[in-house]
């Protein structure tokens, strides 16, 4: 793992930055300004969406994910690839001849994480049917939508199932298996899940559920792209002769919206992708709203985790990819049941901890000043030209009225302002 | 008028708000009662009475919308409590006892294929308030007030 505690997933290389404020208007928590020149991130609002990443036409906003040089501490050294990379080369290519490749790459052994994800549908199920807590459930798998629960909507942590996500609950049979299997001191493999995802080092290094993650580091999918579609190209025959264990056609869908909700037969369930969309349904799901919706899936990236940031591929045709894979693969189980069934009562997929709310601060920790300046705040608003232009420096003219009333600006910052 | 309201306080508003809720607007239901809770977020309410107040303005809103003509949200904001008022013009609530019963309803038929009318409106908001008080006089309108004490312990 990287020295020292990662706050954030990503952050502004400030030789690059233009200062056009694309990140600070694509940004759903308000989180950036561009002051004076370049933009900078308040990383006490971040959750890392990665919304900035996306919407930067410089590649300013960066990344900060695993290097090859943390991995290369671990004896041995384990790939977890979410599903989402059997998406990325191409309808010909198949899941297999991809974890040949990595093992080509170099890693010692490769683990079809959508093995796990078909196994986390059988336990949303028994959780479904256990459980009568409060509806709806929200999905535990993306790190976002969780810190986005946490703060924007503290009241509904409790209805995040507890169960950790696939990548973690990978991790944890597989060091177990592997070190009892090799005979290898289980600190001594390191497993790195293969992502798409710019929040996973973040979950990862800070977990909100457990002590420690199972996981050692995570790598975008575009630092093995080229490497990956190389070996692809070069060696397809040797390739295809390579038997890399079981593939899991249920587990595949979660690489897109809906996955994780199509194997729920007898749940009322909702899916939700997109950063925007998710707050605007966790607002309805505060109001009472969804009370008839018994499972709700929210990912924050749009059409689910094969829109995430650090993929290659165009998300339309990855969706195309991911279909067509799941029809190959078809509705066939790979996970025995009843094994699912007996971990699920030792509590193996539990979180260790709830999550807990970690609401933004208010505009003051005093009430009645909070008041004052939410007061304040609304009076500015009144006398600024709401066109949410992004020249002051703030993504609109309501962030930069309560930015004034902070004192972080002033009003005269505002060119429709006379002086 | 039925169930008469005591007389709210003298103490010091901090912060009032109006919304209109125009009856009818199924489109917008729920507007003005999202833009009351992110203010009461960022005043740094409690997350428990956020939760509450929250779906009680819910439901108010939503019955303003199904029944009647309009209506205006208000909330009054004093350093030891939230009051949120609800009055609207519409054909008001000829029995309120009857009304309080889970599940009684007035809602038409299309209304409840809609998802909203299912007679728990007022229970809930009861259950949510930590006063809850109710005023109506027939063809002329409703008044709902709901009240959130903000006392040091839980707030």
């Amino acid at each position: 793992m990287p020295e020292g505690k990662l706050l954030h997933s990503v952050r502004v290389n400030k030789d690059k930055c233009i200062g056009c404020g694309k990140c600070m208007r694509a940004c759903p928590t308000k989180a950036i300004r561009v002051r004076p020149q370049k933009a900078s991130i308040n990383y006490e609002r971040c959750i890392d969406c990665g919304e900035c990443l996306r919407g930067c036409p410089n590649d300013a906003i960066e990344p900060i994910i695993t290097s090859s040089a943390d991995i290369n501490k671990f004896k041995y050294q384990v790939a977890i690839p979410s599903p989402v990379i059997y998406s990325q080369f191409g309808p010909q290519t198949m899941p297999n001849e991809i974890l040949s490749a990595l093992k080509e790459i170099g890693f010692d052994y490769v683990y079809d994480e959508a093995l796990i994800c078909e196994m986390q549908s059988m336990v949303i199920e028994e959780y479904l049917d256990k459980n009568k807590s409060p509806r709806p459930i929200i999905s535990s798998t993306c790190p976002v939508v969780a810190r986005l629960i946490q703060r924007l909507f503290p009241c509904l942590c409790e209805l995040i199932i507890p169960i950790e996500p696939p990548r973690e609950i990978a991790a944890k049979i597989l060091r177990k298996e592997i070190s009892e299997e090799q005979n290898i001191p289980e600190e001594e493999i390191g497993i790195i899940e293969i992502t798409p995802c710019a929040a996973k080092m973040v979950s990862i290094n800070q977990p909100e559920t457990m002590e420690k993650s199972h996981l050692d580091g995570a790598i975008p999918i575009k630092d093995i792209y080229n490497k990956v579609m190389m070996i692809l190209k070069k060696e397809k025959q040797t390739l295809m002769l390579q038997e890399q264990g079981p593939i899991s056609g249920i587990g595949i869908g979660w690489a897109i919206s809906g996955g994780e909700i199509r194997g729920l037969k007898y749940h009322q369930s909702a899916s939700v992708s997109g950063v925007y969309d998710t707050i605007k349904i966790l607002e309805e799901v505060e109001s009472g709203k969804l009370k008839d919706i018994e499972y709700l899936e929210c990912l924050s990236c749009p059409d689910g985790c094969i829109g995430g940031p650090l993929t290659v591929e165009s998300r339309f045709i990855a969706k195309s990819n991911i279909i067509k894979l799941s029809r190959i693969y078809g509705n066939k189980k790979r996970v025995d049941s009843n094994r699912v069934k007996r971990l699920y009562k030792e509590d193996f997929f539990s979180f260790e901890s709830e999550v807990k709310p970690k609401p933004f601060k208010p505009l003051d920790k005093d009430r009645s000043q909070a008041i004052k300046k939410m007061n304040l705040k609304q009076e500015l608003f009144e006398k600024l030209p709401k066109r949410d232009c992004g020249i002051c420096g703030a993504p609109d003219c309501a962030t930069f009225a309560e930015d004034v009333a902070q004192g972080k600006a002033k009003l005269e910052d505002c060119i429709f302002i006379k002086k | 008028m039925k169930g008469q309201i005591d007389k709210i306080t003298d103490s010091e508003v901090l912060f009032e708000q109006e919304f209109k809720i125009n009856g009818g607007d199924f489109i917008n239901a729920g507007e003005s009662s999202s833009k009351l809770k992110n203010i009461l977020k960022e005043i740094g309410i409690n997350t428990d009475i956020i939760r509450r107040l929250a779906i009680a303005a819910y439901e108010a809103e939503v019955n303003v919308v199904t029944y009647a003509r309009h209506g205006i949200m208000r909330i009054l904001i004093y350093p030891e409590k939230i009051l949120l008022t609800i009055e609207d013009e519409g054909p008001g609530i000829g029995d309120i006892d009857q009304a309080m019963q889970p599940g009684y309803s007035t809602a038409t038929e299309e209304i409840r294929e809609m998802g909203f009318g299912a007679g728990m409106g007022l229970p809930n908001m009861k259950k949510n308030a930590d006063i809850f008080n109710i005023s109506s006089i027939v063809d002329k309108g409703t008044k709902l007030e709901i009240t959130m004490n903000l006392n040091d312990k839980n707030a």
